[in-house]
Parts: C-alpha cells; sequence; structure tokens
C-alpha cells in the first residue's frame, strides 16, 4: 500500500514506552548549566500539617452544627466579607486577602502513612510505583541555584523522589531550628571544629588526589557527573552565601518575633530565608495534629497560635519583599477530622473532608473555593481531590502537571494524571 | 498492423476505463474485505487513534473509547459502531458520512487533527469495512508468529536502507503480507531509525533491535553497523571460554577492540567488592600484589566465593528481588525480615541449588506436614528465643513471603511472583493488554488464579486450638478466620518460653478441578485440594521455561557488570531483547544443566577475560557501552560504601571483625534496621516497597557528595576511626611510625593499591602543614575516601 494515510502526511508516533530509566545524569547536567535566575524564578514552600488538622477546628467551622460535632470554637471574620475563620488564627484572619482557602477536600485514605503519601505526591498510592515528592517535580524541572540544594524539607523528608530518582530527593536539615541556639544543617553546616581555611586544604588535597579517572573521563557522563556534584559540594558547604541562607541566627530580633521564637515559626524564617536565596522548593513540618483525645486544648494552646503566628510571618515578609508574585505557598494536612467529638474530647482520622490553604504566585486570593455540609462531614458536591491540590499547586508555580515522565519500569507515567487544577483557584497569570 | 490498432485502442480504452472507474489494479495490496481483528483496528493503532493521548486514554475522546493497544475486540467493536455525538460512527449505507471517516480526515473538526485523507488508504479500508456493514470479530483469530524478513540488517554505511516485509502466520496456517499494518519502533534512534512504512535506515554506529508490533504479536529485528572495519584481534596467547569467545565475536563484528585486562589491584578490589561487599584489607593486598603464582587470580575467585560475606552479599540482592521488607511484613517487621535474610543467607553459604532456595520460598508453608497446629505454634514461639534466627533457617521452607500484607490479593501476588522469579513486567495486563508482550488482560486475569488459594490466617480446623491460646495468652481477636497479628506483649511472651498463637500460611481446600493457563506457555490441571504453588514450582523449573533461568543468570551478570545482557533485568520481554542473546542462551543453559549451581555462575563471570577488562578502552576506540570490551565504572551499592568506610577506618586489629562479623555488617544483619535511613536512602538502598529492581539505584548524585564531604556521619566516622585514634596516642607518646608508612597504609586501606610517587609527595606535603601529622593524616583519609576512585566500582 503506498498512499496508506495520503499525501504529505508524515507520521510521528509517541513511543510506547522508553527503555528503562533516563540517566539523571544527563538532565541534571544540562540543568547545571542553565542560569539560576534566567527563568520565571518562582519558588514553592510547602506546610504540611502532618497527623491531619480538623477542618472543623481550622478553615470550615460549623457554629451551626450541634454541640458534639461543632466543638468549642468559634469563627471569627476575616478581612474578606464572608470568609470566616477559627478564631485562634487572627493573624491570618487579617491576612485573608492573601490566601484561597479549599473546603471539600476530600480522599478515602485515613491511614497517617497511605494518606500523607496521596497528599504530598498528588497520586494515589500504588505497590507497583513510588510516586515523587511535589518538592521533587519542581526541583526537577527548575534550574537549581548555584550553591545552594535546590529542594530542602526542614527537618526531615516525608516521602521521597519516588521514580525520578534519589538525586532528586530534598536536602534534610536534620533539625528544626531553634531560636537563641546554633542552627546546623546536616552536611551544609561545617562542624565547629572544622573552618572553611581546613576545609578548603582538604578540597584542595582532594582534588591532587582524586586524578585516576582524568584520561577517560571526557566520554564517560557518570565520571563528568560525579566532578560537577563535587564542585557543587564543595561550594554549598563552603560558600559564605550558602552559610548565611541557612543562618537563621543571623536575623533581626524583629524578624525572630515575627514569627514566633518556636520551632515552626523559625523553621518558616529558614524557609523564607531559603527561597530568598534562590532554593526551589522548601518543605516545612508541622506536626502533633493527630488530635485523638484533648484536641480543643492542643489546638486552642499550641498549634493554632504556632500556625497562625509562623504563616502569617511567612506571608508578611514573603509579600514586603516582593516575593509574593514569585512564590506559591500550600499548607495542607493528610486528611481531616471526625465530625463528631469522641469520648476523649478529641477527633479522629477523616478522609472525607479536610482543607487546604493556598498563598502567593499564581494563585487568584481573597477567597473560599468549595463547601462542605452542615456537619463538615463531605463535600456538598464533587469535592476536590489531593490530585486536584497537587495539580493546582504546580499550575501555579508555573510547571505542567500532565507532563510525562520515565518511571524507571518503561511506563511514561503522567505527573498527575487524575488532577485538573481548581476551577478559580489560579490567577492565570 | 490492424492487429497492432486493436492492440492499441484496447489500451486506450483499458486507460479510460481505469481512469474512469478507479479500477482496483491500482490498489491490488488494499484486502476486499477487511478484517475486524485484522486490519481495521490495527490500523487506527498505526494511526495513533487507540494511543494513550487519545482514544485509547481511560477516559477516552470526544465519547470514544478504544482499548489500549488494541486488543479487546468486543468493547471496541462496540464502541466504533455506536452512535457519537455528532452522527452514527459508521454508517453503512453512506459509509463517507461515517464519523470515523469524516473527522480524521478533518472534514469535521477533529481535535487528533488530520490522520489520513479521503483517497488514502487507510480511508479505502474503512470504507470498505463500513459498506460490508463494520463487522465485528466473533472468533477472534490466533497469531501463531509475526515473521519479518529480514530478520537481521548490518549496515555498512551511513547512506543504507533496508525495507521490512512483515508476515503474520495465523493459528489456521493462513499467511497475510501485514506491513501496512504493523507498527515499527527503533529502540535506540542514535544508531538506527525506521519509518512508519518500516524502512530501516541506518544514523549511527553501534546496535539496537528496531521492534514490530501487529496483533499481539512482538517481533525484534537486530540492526548493527560496525564502529569501523578492523581486522580480528588476535588473542591466542589464551584459550577463551565460550563465554569470552561470543563476547569477542561481537567486538570482531563491530570493530571493537577488546581492552587489556586490569591490574592485579584493580583486580582484588573490584572482585571483593562485587562478589563479597566488602573491600579487601591491606594485608590482603599487599599479599595478593606479592603473590607470584600464575593462577593466583582463579584462587582468589575461590577464596572470595567461599567467605561468608559472599553469601551475606547475595542473600542481601535476593532480598531487594523478592522483596524483603519489614515494613510490609505480616508481623514483627524487623524480626521477620531478619530470619528471611538469614534463612537465603545459609544456602547460599552452602550453595544449594537456586531452584531449590526457590522452591523452599514458593511452596512455604507454615507447618509442616503431620504438624498440628500446637506443635507448629511452640516451633515458631522458638524462633523468636535465643538461638531463634537459626532455628528459623534450618527450616525447609520460608514462609514470610507470602504472609506479607502486600500480596494477600491474588492480583498483587501474582505481579510480585511474576517480577520476583522472571523478571518479567506483569502489571500492565492488568488494565491493558501488555504493551510489549502478548499477553492481554486475560492472561493475566487467568495466572491471578494461581493464588487465590494461598491464605494466611487461621484455617478452620485450627481455630479453636488458635481462640484457645489467644484467650490463655491474652491476644485478642475479631475475626477467628483472620487471627490477629502478634503484640508486643505477646512476643515478650514468647521470648520467655511461652508457646503463644500464630496465624499460618496454608492452602485453602477446594472441592473443584480447576484448569489454569501458564501466560501462554502452558496450561495446567489443579486438582481439588492441590497446592496451585507446585503447578507454578514445576513450571519455573522445566528447562524450557523462558524466564525463570534467564532472569537469574541476567540479573547476576547485571550486579557484575554496569549492565545487563537484558537491561533492565526485571523487564524481559519480546521488545527488549538481550544484546548478545547467544552467550545469554549459553549462560542459561550451562546454568540449568549444572543443576542451577550459583557459585558455578559466579565463578563462570569472575574468571572471564570480559569481567577482568580494564576500564581503559584501547587508544582510539570509540565508546561503547553496550558491547563489553572494556568495563565501565559504576558506583558501590549503598550498604557497601557504609561498610567500606567502617572496613577503611578501622583499627589494625580489628580489620578482620569489621569485615566478618555479619550481624554489624549493612550487608548482612544491619540491612533491615538500616532501611529507609537518610544515609541509605541518598545512596539508593531500596525499602522494597515496590516490585522493581529500579527502586535501588546506583547513580551518584549531588546530596551523596555533599554527604561525603560533610555528613556528620562522616565525621562521626573519622573521629572514632580506631586507626586515626592509636596513630594520634602514639604521636602524643612520640611512636609514631614514620610519615611514609602512614601514607602508604592510607592508601590500601581506601584505594586497595600502593600510592605513585606523585602521590606520596603530595601526602606527605599535606602532613607537613598540619598542626599535627594524625590531623594531617585526617585529612587525608578524608580526601581518599572523598575520591571517585574510591567509591566507584573500576
Amino acid at each position: 500500500m503506498k498512499n496508506l494515510f495520503g499525501t504529505g502526511t508524515r507520521r510521528s508516533f509517541v513511543r510506547a514506552g522508553a527503555l528503562g530509566p533516563a540517566l539523571p545524569l544527563s538532565h541534571l547536567l544540562q540543568a547545571a548549566e542553565k542560569n539560576p535566575r534566567g527563568d520565571s524564578g518562582r519558588s514553592a514552600i510547602l506546610v504540611f500539617l502532618g497527623g491531619g488538622p480538623a477542618h472543623q477546628d481550622t478553615f470550615d467551622l460549623k457554629p451551626e452544627a450541634p454541640a458534639e460535632y461543632r466543638g468549642q470554637f468559634s469563627p471569627v471574620a476575616t478581612t474578606v466579607p464572608g470568609i470566616r475563620i477559627c478564631e485562634h488564627l487572627p493573624r491570618l484572619a487579617k491576612r485573608a486577602g492573601h490566601c484561597a482557602t479549599i473546603r471539600g477536600l476530600t480522599h478515602s485514605l485515613a491511614d497517617h502513612g497511605l494518606g500523607s503519601r496521596y497528599m504530598l505526591t498528588g497520586n494515589l498510592p500504588t505497590p507497583v510505583l513510588d510516586y515523587p515528592l511535589l518538592g521533587s517535580l519542581v526541583s526537577y524541572e527548575l534550574p537549581a541555584p548555584e550553591d545552594l540544594p535546590s529542594f530542602v524539607s526542614i527537618d526531615r523528608p516525608v516521602e521521597g523522589p519516588g521514580y525520578l530518582g534519589p538525586a532528586w530527593g530534598p536536602l534534610s536539615t536534620g533539625e528544626k531550628p531553634r531560636y537563641g541556639q546554633p542552627f546546623r544543617v546536616r552536611g551544609i553546616t561545617l562542624d565547629g571544629t572544622l573552618t572553611v581555611n581546613a576545609f578548603n586544604a582538604r578540597r584542595n588535597l582532594l582534588r591532587d588526589l582524586d586524578t585516576a579517572f582524568r584520561d577517560i573521563e571526557s566520554d564517560d557522563s557518570l565520571l563528568q557527573g560525579m566532578n560537577q556534584f563535587q564542585d557543587r559540594a564543595w561550594r554549598m558547604i563552603s560558600s559564605a552565601r550558602s552559610r548565611q541562607a541557612f543562618d537563621v541566627a543571623g536575623e533581626p530580633e524583629t524578624e525572630m518575633d515575627r514569627f514566633g521564637r518556636h520551632e515552626f515559626g523559625q523553621s518558616l524564617l529558614l524557609a523564607s530565608r531559603l527561597v530568598e536565596s534562590g532554593v526551589r522548593f522548601v518543605t516545612v513540618l508541622l506536626e502533633g495534629w493527630d488530635t485523638h483525645q484533648d484536641n480543643f486544648n492542643t489546638l486552642a494552646r499550641q498549634l493554632l497560635p504556632q500556625l497562625d503566628q509562623g504563616l502569617a510571618g511567612l506571608l508578611d515578609r514573603l509579600h514586603n519583599r516582593g516575593l509574593l508574585d514569585s512564590t506559591t505557598v500550600l499548607t495542607v494536612g493528610e486528611f481531616g477530622r471526625t465530625p463528631k467529638i469522641n469520648g476523649n474530647a478529641g477527633r479522629d482520622h477523616w478522609a472525607q473532608a479536610a482543607c487546604a490553604l493556598f498563598a502567593g504566585a499564581g494563585i487568584q486570593p481573597g477567597q473560599v473555593i468549595g463547601r462542605t455540609d452542615a456537619r463538615a462531614e463531605g463535600p456538598e458536591e464533587q469535592g476536590f481531590s489531593p490530585d486536584d491540590v497537587a495539580a493546582s499547586f504546580l499550575t501555579a508555580i508555573g510547571l505542567n502537571p500532565h507532563k510525562e515522565y520515565d518511571s524507571g519500569s518503561g511506563r511514561p507515567i503522567t505527573a498527575i494524571r487524575d488532577g485538573r487544577p481548581i476551577p478559580g483557584l489560579l490567577s492565570g497569570a | 498492423m490492424a492487429q497492432s490498432t486493436c492492440l492499441r485502442l484496447l489500451v486506450l480504452c483499458c486507460l479510460i476505463l481505469a481512469a474512469f472507474y478507479r479500477l482496483p489494479v491500482l490498489a491490488a495490496d488494499i484486502p476486499q474485505h477487511p478484517d475486524f481483528q485484522k486490519h481495521v483496528l490495527p490500523l487506527l493503532s498505526r494511526m495513533g487513534c487507540s494511543g494513550r493521548a487519545c482514544h485509547g486514554s481511560f477516559q477516552g475522546r470526544g465519547g470514544l473509547r478504544l482499548s489500549l493497544f488494541g486488543y479487546d475486540f468486543q468493547a471496541d467493536h462496540a464502541a466504533l459502531t455506536a452512535r457519537g455525538d455528532e452522527g452514527p460512527r459508521v454508517d453503512q449505507r453512506s459509509p463517507d458520512d461515517s464519523l470515523i471517516l469524516k473527522k480524521p480526515t478533518l472534514q469535521i473538526a477533529h481535535e487528533g487533527g488530520r490522520r489520513f485523507t479521503e483517497d488514502s488508504d487507510a480511508a479505502e479500508i474503512l470504507r470498505r469495512w463500513i459498506a460490508a456493514g463494520a463487522p465485528g470479530t466473533d472468533a477472534p483469530a490466533v497469531l501463531r508468529e509475526l515473521l519479518v524478513e529480514p530478520s537481521e540488517v548490518v549496515f555498512s554505511d551511513v547512506t543504507s536502507e533496508t525495507p521490512l516485509k512483515v508476515t503474520a502466520v495465523w493459528e489456521d496456517g493462513s499467511r497475510e503480507d501485514v506491513t501496512a499494518f504493523s507498527r515499527f519502533r527503533s529502540n535506540n534512534d542514535s544508531v538506527a531509525e525506521v519509518t512508519d512504512t518500516g524502512l530501516i535506515s541506518s544514523s549511527g554506529t553501534g546496535e539496537t533491535h528496531i521492534v514490530v508490533f501487529y496483533d499481539n504479536g512482538v517481533t525484534a529485528i537486530p540492526v548493527l553497523r560496525a564502529y569501523r572495519q578492523t581486522a580480528a584481534q588476535t588473542n591466542s596467547s589464551q584459550s577463551q571460554s565460550p563465554l569470552d569467545q561470543m563476547i569477542n565475536e561481537r567486538l570482531v563484528l563491530l570493530g571493537l577492540q577488546q581492552a587489556e585486562l586490569c591490574s592485579d589491584a584493580e583486580f582484588l578490589r573490584r572482585a571483593s567488592l562485587d562478589a563479597t561487599g566488602t573491600l579487601p584489607s591491606p594485608d590482603e593486598v599487599r599479599e595478593f600484589l606479592k603473590d607470584t603464582r600464575p593462577d593466583k587470580r582463579s584462587r582468589k575467585i575461590d577464596e572470595l566465593l567461599a567467605r561468608p560475606a559472599f553469601a551475606a552479599c547475595w542473600a542481601n540482592r535476593i532480598c531487594d528481588w523478592t522483596g524483603c521488607n519489614p515494613a510490609q511484613q505480616a508481623e514483627l517487621g524487623q524480626e521477620t525480615a531478619v530470619q528471611w535474610a538469614e534463612w537465603i543467607r545459609k544456602r547460599l553459604e552452602r550453595n544449594e541449588p537456586w531452584d531449590e532456595i526457590v522452591r523452599g520460598i514458593v511452596l512455604a508453608k507454615g507447618r509442616r506436614d503431620g504438624q498440628d497446629w500446637l506443635e507448629y505454634a511452640e516451633e515458631v514461639s522458638a524462633c523468636f528465643r535465643e538461638g531463634g534466627i537459626e532455628r528459623f533457617a534450618g527450616r525447609a521452607t520460608m514462609p514470610h513471603y507470602w504472609t506479607r500484607r502486600s500480596m494477600q490479593k491474588p492480583d498483587d501476588a501474582a505481579q510480585a511472583f511474576a517480577q520476583n522469579f522472571l523478571g518479567i513486567r506483569l502489571q500492565c495486563a492488568q488494565c491493558h493488554k501488555h504493551p510489549f508482550a502478548p499477553w492481554t488482560q486475560q492472561d493475566f486475569r487467568e495466572f491471578s488464579r494461581f493464588f487465590e488459594p494461598i491464605k494466611f490466617g487461621v484455617p478452620p480446623e485450627s481455630q479453636m486450638a488458635y481462640k484457645e491460646l489467644a484467650g490463655k495468652t491474652g491476644l485478642q481477636i475479631r475475626e477467628p478466620s483472620a487471627g490477629a497479628a502478634v503484640t508486643p506483649d505477646l512476643l515478650r511472651q514468647a521470648q520467655q518460653g511461652r508457646t503463644i498463637p500464630w496465624r499460618e500460611l496454608y492452602i485453602q481446600r477446594r472441592e473443584t478441578t480447576l484448569s489454569l493457563a501458564l501466560l501462554r506457555s502452558g496450561s495446567a490441571q489443579l486438582a481439588p485440594n492441590q497446592d496451585p504453588r507446585e503447578l507454578l514450582m514445576h513450571w519455573i523449573s522445566r528447562p524450557d521455561n523462558p524466564w525463570f533461568a534467564k532472569a537469574l543468570v541476567n540479573r547476576v551478570w547485571a550486579a557484575y557488570f554496569h549492565r545487563g545482557l537484558i537491561e533492565p533485568p526485571d523487564d524481559l520481554n519480546p521488545a527488549n531483547p538481550p544484546s548478545h542473546p547467544k552467550l545469554l542462551q549459553w549462560l542459561e543453559n550451562d546454568f540449568v544443566s549444572s543443576g542451577y549451581d550459583l557459585r558455578r555462575l559466579h565463578r563462570l563471570i569472575l574468571t572471564s577475560h570480559t569481567w577482568q577488562r580494564s576500564v581503559r578502552p584501547q587508544p582510539d576506540s570509540p565508546d561503547d557501552r553496550r558491547h563489553f570490551s572494556r568495563a565501565i565504572p559504576r558506583r558501590m551499592p549503598a550498604e557497601v560504601i557504609y561498610d567500606s568506610l567502617k572496613q577503611s577506618l578501622a583499627a589494625a586489629d580489628k580489620q578482620h571483625e569489621v569485615r566478618t562479623d555479619l550481624t554489624r555488617r549493612a550487608i548482612g544483619d544491619l540491612s533491615m534496621r538500616l532501611a529507609g535511613t537518610y544515609a541509605m536512602s541518598v545512596f539508593g538502598k531500596p525499602e522494597r516497597a515496590v516490585n522493581c529492581d529500579c527502586e535501588r539505584s546506583n547513580q551518584p548524585s549531588l546530596l551523596q557528595a555533599v554527604f561525603m564531604q560533610n555528613d556528620p556521619l562522616i565525621e562521626q566516622r573519622l573521629e572514632e576511626s580506631g586507626w586515626l585514634q592509636q596513630l594520634a596516642a602514639d604521636e602524643a607518646s612520640s611512636q609514631l611510625p614514620p610519615a611514609a608508612q602512614l601514607i602508604e597504609e592510607a592508601w590500601l586501606r581506601t584505594l586497595s593499591r600502593f600510592p605513585t610517587t606523585a602521590e606520596r609527595d603530595r601526602a606527605a606535603e599535606h602532613l607537613k602543614n598540619t598542626a599535627t601529622v594524625s590531623e594531617g593524616l585526617r585529612d587525608l583519609m578524608w580526601a581518599l575516601l572523598n575520591t571517585k576512585e574510591y567509591i566507584l566500582i573500576h
């Protein structure tokens, strides 16, 4: 058959699956050559509320519901007419104009491990494949700053880079910054006894001794890659810029107090510094939301004031430095909590309803999207999935959530296959 | 003369008629009666209609959903003959008004664009099919073979082109040229390209495959173009092993030259690391380099294979392949994972045949035949007391493989079993026809049935005894047949000597005989109450099983080189052929006929010239990463790095212990504890959460460089180094050995060789510039540990 498709048509088919994992090195080598700020300069911060925050006691209050459902907190007005949030979040209430709240986030994995994995990767967990953290996707796509890691996790990573490979995991700081104490970032901070000069002397010795493969390096991307990583790592460890970026203790007291002197506040302060220095994605953990008992005391006395102060501080600082236009902030936990209060004044796991808070670049602020029913048991309509939240987040950052990657198992994988950006959430900018 | 005029007139009439009626003679190869299965669906597949971005997506497009990779004849026929939003998809009375003609020719808006023109052969085929009533396929034909000619292509220069001809051979014996209905793909565009009509052209030197797809057939054609035409390299000084012969044949064909053998120092380090996951000690290096016996390498190989570290290193690998993951165990994750690893390690130490090891895993049951439940419970309880691990390792079978939470659903177990023991990726066929192998969803479903009767819990006949013991020991159970996981409190009781209740792995009783299919390579009858795994085991250990021996042999090869003969090693399928099919077949046959002798396989590889080649190519050699003309440097696996750091820094009198105490080694008992820690995840140690060899990564990364340069763990190792501490003490009491000696020792401990003069000088210079020699040595060790030479196996 000579004319199968007709004249002039030349097909190029999408390959039915790549063969094996693409060498991440070639991608890394290319990315490293790009000018770090030569692109749109986008960054992101993900605040993960580990444990699953009670949505009806934070951003989705139901004052009309029966007492055993509505809980002990009352809603207060925010600076956006019609939007009310928990009374224990007064600062965030004043900054509602910066935020977009999602209500009716829903899924069915009420287990910490699975729920976290779902929320942080934007894909339903499966035994066949490890989906990457959203931060890994972002750092894979955006060029890295020169002497800083692209993706930082304060203090530990929840989940990992999945099929992208270990090269795209976060640098974990290993500990949270504590007010008044020196902060050591695992691997980056030089040991107290080792000066920069001594470290440089070591480095020079290494450079002089590491010559075994000089004669075959030019043809070998693995060896080249290792050279590049050596250089970059050394610069991260020894450069003033890097040390400064991580040196939270150098901040003035006014800034310390803006964020709050607790670990969470200090972590957010650090996150801000990192983003200011060019880090692309920072994850900050605030844990303790798994309030099966004593929900209201824990929230009112501890978690809500911290969240309120820290997050408000972050928004202020980013806004003041003109970074709210280039940084997207997402605050979310792995699920919500049971509508009916249990016998221990607590709430248990409830994945059918949860909230997410968006702010910053790419987001249309000053609104609430979605609604739950009278007792905050589930979304009134379809609700939104963690996939949708992830797709929205990535789109806001300027990435394509439906881009395909090589999953390492020969099968091409769409980053966030089942997620669609939430209508009305994105600013379209 | 009148005759010739008549002839001309006749010809003229024919031409006029032909032009007028577009006689079929112009399109003789368009099938007169296009068949749905044989022509229409393959056509749609070729044009990309049923691709995953279009109608093959699970949501379909524009309301039309087709099966991905086009094998669901019923569903596809129903979809195509249904009415679309904009009209009938097929209109028998007026075929040209059918949506499936109007849309892809862009007569109506079509997001997929113009796929063909109205006057094309594709349009004609669809037109004819529709006119004939758009018949479906009630009794699908079975494709016996997909013949492709030529069956291999050797190009001599870049201008060469070769067309492929594809013939379908159906079960009923009929044959048809289906070139126009096949899809073509190159496995490496930079070596050879192929057009959508099957014309292959050379785009570069090297070797690859062109893969042809039609119906559920997949055929791969090797395409080669030599790097250069060289005379065969004479290597007549030694007679070659069959392994080397087959590798070298290929090199000659491609015009590649073998690299020289690696040096003795390189050999010792590489062999120690690859075979036993351990650095050679400085004394061992000295001894080996001094040794003048001509067969010293072969002796060293035998020595290494007999070491306990060999068994531990490979037990750890087999744990990767079988998915030993504390987080997925039914209960007591750490303990049971260590039992699992130990069970395998013991058998590797005794060089038990691979098929026997697998048999012990696949046919595992909780209870031994004839044991009653209480005896069983006592036996298991004893495995958690003093000496319990050895006791467990002494069991005939290893049940933890099946009792994992991730194995409770038959579909999950089927996928795992296939990937673990056969190196095949069955999961694709769970949702659609497998893209590269002939398996359909039906095949997957039938294979899953083998796993349905495998149960973990409390079988009916044991429920009373279980419940009673549960009551006595305080174990809460909700559902009698499910039992409950052992709690820490119960574990303590067991450790103190009591018998506690355990769930067991058993086969559920059935009344009927079942006929089960074995992935298109056989079928089996399962008698009532027969263990289906017996049939599986019988099938996989048959010498003609296409995957069992091949998968293992290839995985072992992949561990000794930078790639397997099939890469990736857990994706055996017709579209992913081996780079050296003859060699792989030979290794496979040798393995099977030797009785699945693992040590023999290791020895074959380790003693070969191919494996012992230098990383340095011959001068002016093209870059070869596929044909094993030289060794390719690759990074140590995570556990080996962890252990090597300790070995390099351990005190002189601890050099033996740090290597042999497997309870403190990352390739040994620590493997399970270290899984998921920061250091191990940075270096790519898998948590074994998914069934994919790709979960382990030995690629370098930025975070690894940061780690090696400045992680607290590295500083801690340097700080706690027995050797450095001893030297500091010696220096303080003025008993330090001469710097030259220490420098030499530093090199032997890390790079397993003597330093060059230049290196000695540079090191000596550094030592002079530090406050103390010990400090300088610490810097030196740091630097050596951070070289590429340290962390790479080369």
